[in-house]
């Protein structure tokens, strides 16, 4: 039997970076799971994964070197790191407080550029590696009143594509998913915004979608999935699009 | 007692006797589904029916079979399709443009509209067509193919919204440079020049292409009008 791969989730304490790390461990492999901090849902998800729980701020430059030394020292290594963790809050543009404007870059963009920055010398000693970047759709064909967000994720976009050129040579695969609605926790966030029921939320951000449906977050597994895994090995650079058709454009 | 094989889901493939069709039926039947082979040749799949793709009436005809022979079609991968390269636009002949239109913009039209009404009926299925990456970039001495490539794109995203509701989903991929024999011998696209440019270096394989086409068909339901591009690197 071949031996089992190992992939690192960033934000999988709950919604889409959850179901990435319960769909990779139903793959075969061996899933390190990260988010801020442990408030006991990281360990008990480690523990129903037989995984390894590393909670850490990757916008905390220590932080991200502590996690890939923590996985390395028990596994030896990282074949898959899915870069998930996000911060995402929502105001008009003019009323961005500059704070959250930076909060939006150190945690999606530069968290996860130092974080790729502690991984890739391991994955060039192994001679492969696969890098799957959940960007956004908003950071496609941008938002209203997510410019920040929009923008943080049009840089992972920007990222995947940089790091797709640079290591596709060494056997490193970088590829991204930008996806649209997905039935998180954030929906209740915005229902209440919205002063209506979850219910309600949710379809309202259907009736938005073309195909009338937004997505679970096991759907959006599946995509991580495909890109952790053999079927796409012929792909570098790319973003994928699960978003029912609401980013009518090529990422 | 009920067939269990009359449960596997069931994929057509157009150009099913060589290349990316020929590996795309092999990756459906490795993963349990019944497979249809559409071609001018005779194809590896549970039915194998020759037509050619631009001729609407055999289309409907050897659909209609494939049909009543496996109940239904879940997913239609068109793949049938040839490439000229090293014309200089004024060179390509009004025969050539004819011809190169009609077998890749006119063999998905047909097939599509042949397969359509039973998907419809199910509210449920899939097409995936095969364009090309060329589309995207655009290309040189080609031109013909990528002109036919991109309407394929076109018509595949309006298509996928006009069925989006129906719960049919129609989307595209749009393959690098792949090492099937439609890339000649002394293609440029194999000089060592060219795939030094890519960055995975080299051409990709007919069975990577139907790998991400594999995956539109199993996992795909969230996608509407989306091009996937599994092309070393040549369209970032």
């Amino acid at each position: 039997m071949a031996e089992r791969k190992i992939a690192l989730v960033t934000g999988a304490a709950q919604g889409l970076g959850l179901a990435t790390a319960r769909r990779l461990g139903r793959d075969g492999f061996k899933v390190a799971v990260n988010d801020l901090v442990d408030d006991g849902r990281l360990s008990e998800l480690a523990t129903e994964l037989d995984g390894l729980a590393v909670p850490g701020d990757i916008s905390d430059p220590d932080a991200t070197s502590a996690i890939v030394s923590r996985i390395a020292s028990e596994w030896g290594r990282v074949d898959v790191l899915v870069a998930n963790a996000a911060y995402m809050t929502m105001s008009p543009f003019l009323e961005a407080d500059p704070v959250e404007w930076w909060r939006h870059l150190d945690v999606n963009l530069s968290g996860h550029f130092r974080l790729i920055q502690a991984v890739v010398p391991g994955m060039r000693e192994i001679g492969h590696g696969r890098i799957v970047i959940i960007a956004s759709g908003w950071g496609v064909i941008g938002q209203a009143n997510a410019t920040a967000y929009a923008a943080s994720k049009a840089g992972l976009v920007a990222l995947t594509k940089g790091l797709g050129r640079e290591l596709g040579p060494q056997g490193i695969l970088t590829n991204g998913i930008a996806p649209g609605f997905i039935d998180t926790e954030q929906l209740q966030v915005d229902a209440d915004d919205a002063g209506i029921t979850l219910d309600e939320m949710r379809r309202v951000y259907a009736e938005s979608v073309p195909i009338g449906q937004i997505a679970s977050t096991e759907d959006i597994a599946g995509a991580v999935s495909f890109l952790a895994g053999p079927l796409s090995s012929g792909m570098v650079g790319q973003i994928i699009q699960p978003t029912g058709g609401i980013t009518r454009t090529r990422a | 007692m009920p067939d269990l094989n009359d449960a596997a889901p069931v994929a057509l493939v157009t150009g099913a006797a060589s290349g990316i069709g020929a590996a795309c039926a092999a990756l459906f039947r490795e993963r349990g589904w019944r497979t249809a082979g559409l071609d001018l040749r005779t194809s590896d799949t549970d039915v194998p029916v020759q037509a050619d793709v631009s001729d609407a009436a055999a289309v409907a005809a050897a659909i209609a079979q494939v049909q009543e022979q496996l109940g239904r079609i879940d997913f239609v991968v068109t793949a049938a399709g040839y490439y000229e390269e090293g014309i200089d636009v004024v060179d390509i002949t009004r025969h050539q443009w004819d011809r190169m239109l009609a077998v890749i913009v006119g063999g998905t039209v047909n097939v599509a509209r042949a397969v359509l009404p039973g998907m419809l009926e199910r509210q449920s299925g899939g097409i995936v067509a095969i364009s090309s990456e060329l589309a995207l970039g655009g290309s040189a001495t080609d031109l013909h193919y990528v002109a036919a490539k991109g309407a394929v794109l076109g018509f595949i995203k309006s298509l996928a919204l006009e069925v989006a509701r129906s719960g049919v989903r129609v989307n595209a991929v749009a393959p690098g440079p792949t090492d099937t024999p439609l890339l000649l011998a002394d293609s440029i696209w194999r000089e060592p020049e060219y795939l030094a440019t890519l960055p995975l270096g080299r051409l990709v394989t007919p069975q990577e292409i139907a790998g991400a086409v594999f995956y539109l068909a199993s996992e795909g339901s969230q996608y509407c009008g989306e091009v996937i591009s599994p092309n070393a690197g040549a369209v970032i």
